[in-house]
């Protein structure tokens, strides 16, 4: 009759996990750890050399440290060369990825933007850095982008025009111009100079891809300079921005939830426990199943310092992040 | 010849290095004692054998010369011829003699020379025999010496005190340290004569004790006579005094009798009953303890052996009589050695526990003799009759109201690993199939009892342990009232779903907004593997949280043409431990939450969220809240859904919530956050 954890904790441990959702991903600067945040507010460090050098036992599929992070889900997460930030109830928070396998690691900041409304603070759902001008452009429930200088901490600018929360954000970097979707359904692009939006596109409008019983939300947007692809509510399209056309529909029925250009492939994932990968014609290579019943997030570490840990992962609807070695298939899974 | 057989006689000769003029002497003194013999031995000593060579060489040279003159002159012929033929014939026989005296001197020297090497051989085999006796007798002599030195004497092996305990401690009369400490032989000696000393001494003192032991036995003899002439006298006393204790109404004399009863408990039920005594006084005055059954019974179980062993003789002599007697089958013998093996001891124990409702738990303890565990058998009574609707039949049922009162403790299995043997000769296959009769042997029951089997050592049993007992009793007894509470809550509740109408008491309805349109239309019970087979629940089954200990339901919730399906498992350590849902969507398609993100934000607020609903202590309402909140959820979920554009006429929902924002996040969650009491609704 005696056990470590209470049968109460026990059976609330296992529902906790049962009922998780990994929303955001983050690969070290030096390559070898993986970040992930949940929507407890916690991120856990997962060691991805250990987990996959050839000694690795199940414990190596564990996180290393998982803290508690924010007080809602943490939406999104980005690294620069020595921070690791999060972001999802309202506030974005630095922390230093030398400390962060320390136990009880404090943020170094966090920042609040700007918000208009009072009644309910708004969660951020996507990060995007501008290397050239070390800011930061955080994108969410309050329907604009802020742009705030990571040196200072303050907020430069606020960009307006969406009529819905946004949900993903792009940087096209030839312009530069950020890229942003929303709830609203429009794909918007903003040059960051004038702080002005410069195209539109609203893609419910455009009946090769709309698909009205889904609704007309933008759930992912990935950006090649000359080309976007975007998915959501609508079917996902690969459009050719200049003349903003949409060019090539990929046949997938399930509402995507993110999509990246990974070499002359475009990868996707969303409802469904599948990654996909799309040739550019439209063709559907491969679709390699996961472990969650739906996907909300990919992450590809291409960090240079680390090519043994080059892999692919994915999370969403579940507690594990997927680990893709070779992209064909599922080698095995990291859990909360 | 005379010469060559004087020469054959073996005289001891001399051999001397002199010349030759002892050669005539001596052969005059041997022919002196022996009659004129001319010895050629002597002469052999006296010539030189290369010399002799030489004459030898020399006259078969005149021979062959002498021959070949013969030869020629024979060839020649003539009359001169037979003269010097004749001639040369006697020089010829003349080198003859000369010869065979050479031949003869070879002999002698021959002869000679193996005599000496003869004598020769004699003395060293002489002197070798010597070497080898003498040898022997030193080997001899060798072992000999060896044997004395290995001899150990009888004195070596008693294990003598070390040398300065030795001189401390013996007196100077036998230590007699001026002559001991020199010569180590008297040493010895000395210490030899002290260990003996020693012994006889204790040899002495163990006499000694031996008589004192005597003694004090008979002393002990004695004193239990004594004490054994006091009972009848304080047996008087007690009946004598009665009717005092009436006249004071100090009923001692009940519980006397209660404690004489259980006198003829076996070692758990009495355990069981002391503690339980104990505990009711000290901590629960409702709590009745009694026991029931033959005291006779229980007393005929010690009848002495010899009775059995006379009665035995007797049937066997009657068998031996009436061997016509069937014997019975071996079905039947197996029933009956199952029967004896599952036999109960004919006396139990009785606890009634009071709840706060005056619902009464009754608990009967049974003791299995030959298997060494307790069993239980429950009952619930209420002060006013209850009607049981048809999903609460497991609930308040003695199979299963008690299943699982601590974690794990289902009651199915014999506790006691040693009975799987005893089973297996009389092939039973579980516990399982006598619990109906026999009672649940819970592992709380052993532990009341002061019973522990310890998985480590299956060998030692603990019986009887009264501290375990005490330490177990408390908890153990605030479980089972709050089990009883707990159950006979989901009673009245089930009643009430049953009908369509989820019972929220007044100080819950904060929890939930004044109108709620989505409502219960059915509450049923299903069997375990109904809910395995169900398609949304895999992932409950696949976390271990679905045993089959637990209870399923299923329950169906409406609004309009929307139908959602909550499975639900009820763990026996309910309300502690919350009820799990898992549901299934039917409107516009099928729903759960492997395709719908909000299916499965549902879930987990009923799920996860749970504390929330808990309601006040002791949370006997959390599944009625939970039942009210997926109402109100599904509310939400119907009211909030976007419109789709391309389908005409109006939504099937208006939405009546009043909500801040419709859609929040990556998974666009929509707000499923009741606040109160301004009563709109957000996103956690």
């Amino acid at each position: 009759l005696e056990t470590t954890l209470s049968p109460q904790a026990e059976v609330f441990e296992a529902l906790q996990q049962l009922h998780m959702t990994v929303f955001s991903q983050s690969v070290s600067p030096c390559g070898k750890f993986l970040a992930a945040g949940n929507n407890y507010g916690q991120i856990a460090i997962f060691s991805l050399s250990a987990a996959l050098s050839s000694e690795a036992k199940e414990e190596s599929k564990k996180p290393m440290v998982t803290f508690h992070a924010h007080d809602g889900p943490v939406y999104s997460m980005v690294s620069t060369d020595r921070h690791l930030l999060s972001a999802g109830d309202g506030e974005v928070k630095g922390w230093l990825w030398a400390e962060i396998l320390k136990k009880g690691c404090k943020e170094l900041w966090r920042r609040q933007p700007p918000y208009r409304t009072s009644l309910e603070v708004p969660e951020i759902n996507a990060l995007l850095l501008i290397p050239k001008e070390n800011s930061l452009i955080l994108a969410g429930g309050d329907c604009q982008l802020h742009s705030m200088d990571l040196e200072t901490g303050t907020f430069t600018r606020a960009l307006r025009g969406h009529t819905d929360y946004i949900h993903c954000l792009a940087l096209r970097e030839r312009s530069p111009e950020v890229l942003s979707g929303g709830e609203d359904g429009a794909v918007r692009l903003w040059d960051l100079r004038t702080a002005k939006e410069v195209q539109t596109i609203e893609v419910y409008k455009h009946e090769e891809c709309s698909r009205p019983h889904n609704g007309r939300w933008i759930g992912c947007l990935a950006t090649d300079s000359d080309w976007m692809v975007c998915g959501g509510g609508p079917a996902l399209t690969l459009w050719h921005l200049r003349s903003s056309t949409p060019t090539t529909v990929f046949p997938i029925r399930a509402p995507q939830k993110h999509v990246t250009f990974y070499q002359d492939l475009i990868l996707s994932a969303g409802q469904g426990c599948y990654v996909n990968h799309w040739q550019l014609s439209g063709e559907l290579k491969a679709q390699v199943p996961g472990s969650s019943p739906g996907l909300l997030s990919l992450s590809l570490n291409q960090q240079p310092a680390a090519p043994e840990c080059k892999v692919l992962t994915a999370a969403g609807n579940s507690c594990r992040v997927d680990v893709f070695t070779n992209l064909g298939y599922r080698a095995f899974s990291l859990s909360f | 010849t005379m010469s060559s057989e004087s020469s054959k006689k073996r005289k001891p000769k001399v051999i001397r290095s002199d010349g030759a003029p002892a050669e005539g002497k001596r052969s005059r003194s041997d022919t002196e004692q022996e009659g004129k013999y001319y010895s050629e031995e002597a002469e052999v000593d006296l010539r030189d054998p290369g010399r002799d060579y030489e004459l030898y060489k020399y006259t078969c040279q005149e021979l062959q010369r002498l021959m070949a003159e013969i030869q020629d002159l024979k060839s020649r012929g003539g009359k001169d011829v037979a003269f010097e033929i004749e001639e040369r014939r006697i020089q010829s026989c003349v080198h003859f003699m000369t010869l065979k005296k050479l031949n003869r001197l070879a002999h002698i020297r021959l002869k000679k020379g193996r005599d000496q090497t003869h004598e020769a051989k004699q003395k060293v085999d002489a002197y070798h025999l010597q070497l080898q006796n003498l040898l022997y007798e030193v080997m001899h002599l060798q072992k000999e010496i060896t044997k004395c030195l290995e001899f150990k004497s009888k004195h070596e092996e008693i294990d003598l005190v070390t040398l300065e305990e030795f001189y401390t401690e013996a007196p100077p009369n036998i230590s007699k340290a001026e002559i001991t400490m020199g010569d180590p032989h008297q040493q010895t000696l000395a210490r030899l004569d002290w260990e003996l000393e020693q012994r006889k001494r204790l040899a002495e003192k163990y006499r000694e004790c031996l008589s004192n032991k005597e003694k004090i036995l008979k002393e002990i003899e004695v004193k239990k006579e004594y004490l054994s002439s006091l009972q009848p006298r304080l047996n008087s006393i007690m009946q004598a005094s009665l009717p005092v204790q009436e006249y004071l109404f100090m009923p001692f004399d009940q519980a006397h009798k209660q404690y004489e009863t259980a006198r003829h408990l076996p070692p758990p039920l009495y355990v069981l009953f002391v503690q339980a005594t104990a505990y009711g006084q000290a901590c629960d005055k409702t709590l009745s303890v009694a026991i029931e059954g033959s005291v006779d019974e229980a007393k005929a179980l010690f009848k002495p052996p010899e009775d059995s062993q006379d009665d035995e003789s007797d049937s066997d002599a009657e068998e031996e009589q009436t061997t016509k007697r069937r014997r019975p089958t071996l079905g039947v013998q197996l029933d009956d050695k199952r029967k004896e093996m599952l036999k109960r001891h004919p006396l139990s124990v009785l606890l009634d526990l009071k709840c706060k409702d005056s619902s009464v738990l009754h608990l009967t303890f049974y003791y299995l003799m030959n298997l060494n565990i307790m069993t239980v058998k429950a009952k619930v009574t209420t002060t006013m009759e209850l009607i049981t609707p048809i999903s609460a039949g497991d609930l308040l049922s003695p199979d299963s109201v008690l299943s699982c009162l601590y974690p794990g403790d289902h009651g199915k299995k014999t506790p006691n690993p040693a009975n799987q043997y005893q089973f297996d000769k009389v092939g039973i296959l579980s516990l399982r199939d006598y619990v109906l009769e026999l009672g649940h042997p819970y592992l709380w029951v052993q532990k009341l009892g002061g019973l522990h089997f310890p998985k480590e050592q299956p060998q030692h049993t603990v019986m009887a342990d009264h501290s375990q007992s005490a330490s177990h009793m408390e908890t153990t007894m605030k479980l089972l009232k709050t089990r009883v509470q707990s159950r006979l809550a989901l009673h009245k509740q089930f009643a009430s779903l049953e009908h369509g109408i989820v019972p929220v008491t007044s100080d819950c309805q904060c929890l939930f907004p004044a109108k709620v349109v989505s409502h219960l239309v059915k509450w049923v019970m299903i069997p375990h593997e109904d809910y395995m087979d169900l398609l949304f629940t895999k992932d409950i089954v696949e976390a271990g949280l679905a045993g089959d200990t637990n209870l399923y339901y299923l329950a169906l919730i409406e609004r309009g043409t929307a139908k959602l399906q909550a499975a639900v498992v009820l763990n026996p350590g309910y309300s502690s431990i919350p009820p799990i849902f898992r549901l299934c969507l039917n409107w516009k398609g099928e729903k759960t939450n492997s395709n719908d993100d909000n299916i499965r934000a549902m879930e987990s607020e009923v799920n996860v969220c749970y504390k929330e609903l808990c309601g006040p202590r002791p949370s006997y309402q959390l599944l009625t809240n939970q039942l009210q909140r997926l109402c109100v959820l599904l509310d939400v979920y119907l009211e909030t859904e976007s419109h789709d554009d391309s389908v005409e006429g109006p939504k099937e929902f208006p939405q009546e919530k009043m909500c801040l924002r419709l859609f929040r996040g990556p998974s666009r969650m929509k707000p499923f956050k009741y606040n109160h009491p301004q009563g709109f609704f957000s996103h956690r």
